[in-house]
């Protein structure tokens, strides 16, 4: 979807460094800090909410917050009020 | 920014390191290991692609209790509608247990019972399924490695490179923020990219039609364009979709609406049940919800209870977050589209010679499903194992293919589509490619656009894409995530062109394909499949009669 408000909550201090988030995230918000060697949540608009990010993550230092109501269902309900 | 050109050889370049593109890659190595394989990924290989996000299901057949041929006729009557390639699904259906036993070999989890049978569980007459773990392509991407197959990820493959008709490789480029350029002169080439989902529906949005639009420019053929818009019921707040849904559908009148559309419990969501709603809806008798009735009050219609150490996480974090949010079952259809158009033969070669397509770039291209978008195609399970099945007929023709050196690609050509790529890093007035995106979601989302289709109703959709192809070649971005998000809106207004293109060709209904003002299955005008193509820069439409005749299921 495009448009959306998702949130990501990141917690540095418990990020281990271990790349999955980078890796699991398949429309690249996620980038990686080499030299920080963490991630960087760069292009969150992009999220889609799937939570794989979250679900690899061991550490729980990632908390993905949907905004459900930014997402469309592109429906024609103007029509069918 | 300065852009780093790099050029690279290989025997085979493999575009996607999805379940699809890794199977391809592990059966060509483990049957000719002196081939050089290169997999280029947009994102990661193992980690992108659908395959892992999933039910994580495979289709099983009981091939003690029913014959491949049961299944076709079924298929044939029920889904496909005489629209298929018989011989494929047949072969499909044949090599069934072979292919689960290929990937338990291949480090696949395949769940087995206690006496060494698989751990399957029915889902109608013909059919059954087993759940695998979402690690699967991980595993998969192990194996291709410990082959020798070379993979490079966050890689996007462009355009394509033909000589005389025959491939010599493709241009390639970084997403992340160096946006080196490759240029990939190889023998073969295999697009595993997937289909087109238009960026609708969450867990779908990786498919954006890159291999669609690379073959399409290829001048490669596309067959069944028109079946790319598969549709789902979600639950309106959470957008969770809701398999088997359609069974328990009422209105707000409290009336059982499913039997207005079918008196049986069908193998998975018919584009009636699309129009149901549609027809409720329109006639002020909204919203329509769902009812699972006394025993099954829980929030999903199947609710699959299997030991899955890897991606159990990943479900529950989505199952818990629906839950948070669904006060009560209301549903609507969600566009998920899946066109997968990219016409193939029996060896998953293109119509261009030396390019191949696998997975979900090429299901219905094949013709294999006939009457019936990307998989799941009203056969639950099938989206693995069809990427399996490609994959693994690809890999066999490519062990057993000739290879010569490829024509040498021309400077001018190199040149060409350097400029193509990065354009939109040196065009700061254009458009945001976001503008495309939206016109294109308003264009192919409605149900009554896409999927309960009428002449003019498709009219006010083509407005929309028409308004979308003008932006395309005027697009900006900032970094290399934008350029590919701009390449990838040309894609989407290129695959919804070819679906209103090729709709509005077929003056029929058969099987997911609806038409209002067109509601019967004309076997007399339309056992053809419609053929899209490029002739100099033109959209071109064709058809190709089904050689019914020739099938070992007719009409009756």
């Amino acid at each position: 979807m495009i448009g959306t408000k998702h949130r990501i909550e990141f917690s540095p201090e418990k990020c281990v460094g271990c790349q999955l988030c980078y890796k699991a995230c398949f429309v690249d918000v996620i980038r990686w800090d080499a030299q920080a060697k963490k991630p960087v949540f760069k292009y969150v608009e992009d999220c889609e909410h799937c939570f794989y990010c979250m679900s690899v993550c061991r550490k729980d230092a990632i908390k993905v917050i949907p905004d459900h109501a930014s997402e469309h269902l592109m429906q024609h309900f103007e029509q069918y009020a | 920014m300065e852009i780093k050109r790099n050029q690279l050889n290989c025997d085979v370049l493999i575009a996607g390191g999805g379940i699809g593109g890794l199977t391809c890659a592990v059966e060509l190595k483990e049957k000719n290991p002196d081939l050089d394989v290169l997999i280029m990924e947009k994102q990661f290989a193992g980690y992108g692609g659908k395959a892992n996000k999933g039910g994580g299901v495979l289709q099983y057949f009981q091939l003690d209790k029913i014959t491949p041929m049961d299944f076709l006729k079924f298929h044939v009557n029920e889904i496909g509608c005489f629209l298929g390639d018989q011989e494929l699904m047949l072969k499909y259906v044949e090599m069934n247990h072979g292919m689960l036993d290929k990937m338990a070999g291949w480090g696949i989890v395949v769940p087995k019972n206690d006496d060494g049978t698989y751990n399957v569980m029915p889902t109608g007459p013909f059919t059954a399924m087993i759940c695998v773990d979402l690690d699967l392509c991980l595993q998969m991407r192990k194996r291709a490695e410990k082959l020798g197959v070379r993979i490079m990820d966050k890689t996007a493959v462009s355009n394509l490179y033909v000589s005389e008709g025959k491939i010599c490789g493709a241009c390639a480029y970084s997403i992340l923020d160096d946006g080196n350029f490759y240029t990939v002169s190889a023998k073969k080439v295999v697009l595993a990219t997937g289909s087109q989902n238009y960026r609708l529906a969450s867990m779908w949005s990786c498919g954006r039609g890159d291999g669609i639009a690379a073959a399409y420019r290829a001048g490669a053929e596309m067959r069944n364009a028109e079946f790319g818009n598969f549709a789902q019921l979600m639950k309106v707040r959470s957008h969770n979709e809701v398999v088997f849904g359609e069974n328990f559908m009422y209105n707000a009148k409290g009336e059982f609406i499913t039997k207005n559309f079918t008196d049986k419990r069908q193998t998975d969501i018919p584009s009636a049940a699309i129009r149901e709603w549609y027809l409720q809806m329109i006639n002020g008798n909204g919203p329509v919800h769902l009812d699972f009735g006394p025993a099954k009050k829980d929030t999903a219609a199947v609710n699959i209870k299997w030991k899955r150490d890897y991606g159990q996480r990943f479900r529950d974090l989505n199952t818990a977050d629906a839950m948070a949010i669904d006060v009560d079952l209301e549903v609507c259809p969600m566009l998920i589209g899946e066109q997968s158009c990219v016409k193939v033969g029996h060896d998953m070669q293109t119509t261009v010679d030396g390019l191949y397509a696998i997975g979900d770039c090429s299901y219905c291209g094949s013709g294999a499903p006939g009457a019936v978008p990307a998989p799941p195609g009203r056969n639950r399970g099938s989206g693995i194992l069809n990427a399996v099945f490609s994959g693994i007929l690809c890999g066999d023709a490519l062990a057993e293919a000739t290879y010569e050196a490829p024509a040498m690609i021309p400077e001018s050509e190199i040149e060409e589509n350097v400029t193509y790529v990065y354009a939109p890093l040196h065009n700061e007035n254009g458009h945001d490619p976001k503008e495309v995106i939206a016109l294109i979601q308003q264009a192919m989302g409605p149900s009554d656009y896409s999927v309960y289709m009428k002449e003019d109703r498709m009219e006010e959709a083509e407005k929309l894409v028409a308004q979308a192809k003008e932006l395309v070649g005027n697009l900006k971005a900032v970094d290399m995530h934008g350029v590919l998000a701009c390449h990838e809106a040309e894609f989407m207004v290129l695959s919804a062109d070819m679906h209103y293109t090729a709709s509005k060709a077929r003056k029929e209904s058969r099987g997911w394909f609806l038409r209002e003002d067109y509601p019967e299955m004309d076997n007399e005008n339309w056992l053809k499949w419609i053929i899209v193509k490029d002739v100099d820069g033109k959209m071109t439409l064709s058809t190709e009669d089904v050689p019914i005749e020739t099938y070992p299921v007719q009409p009756q």
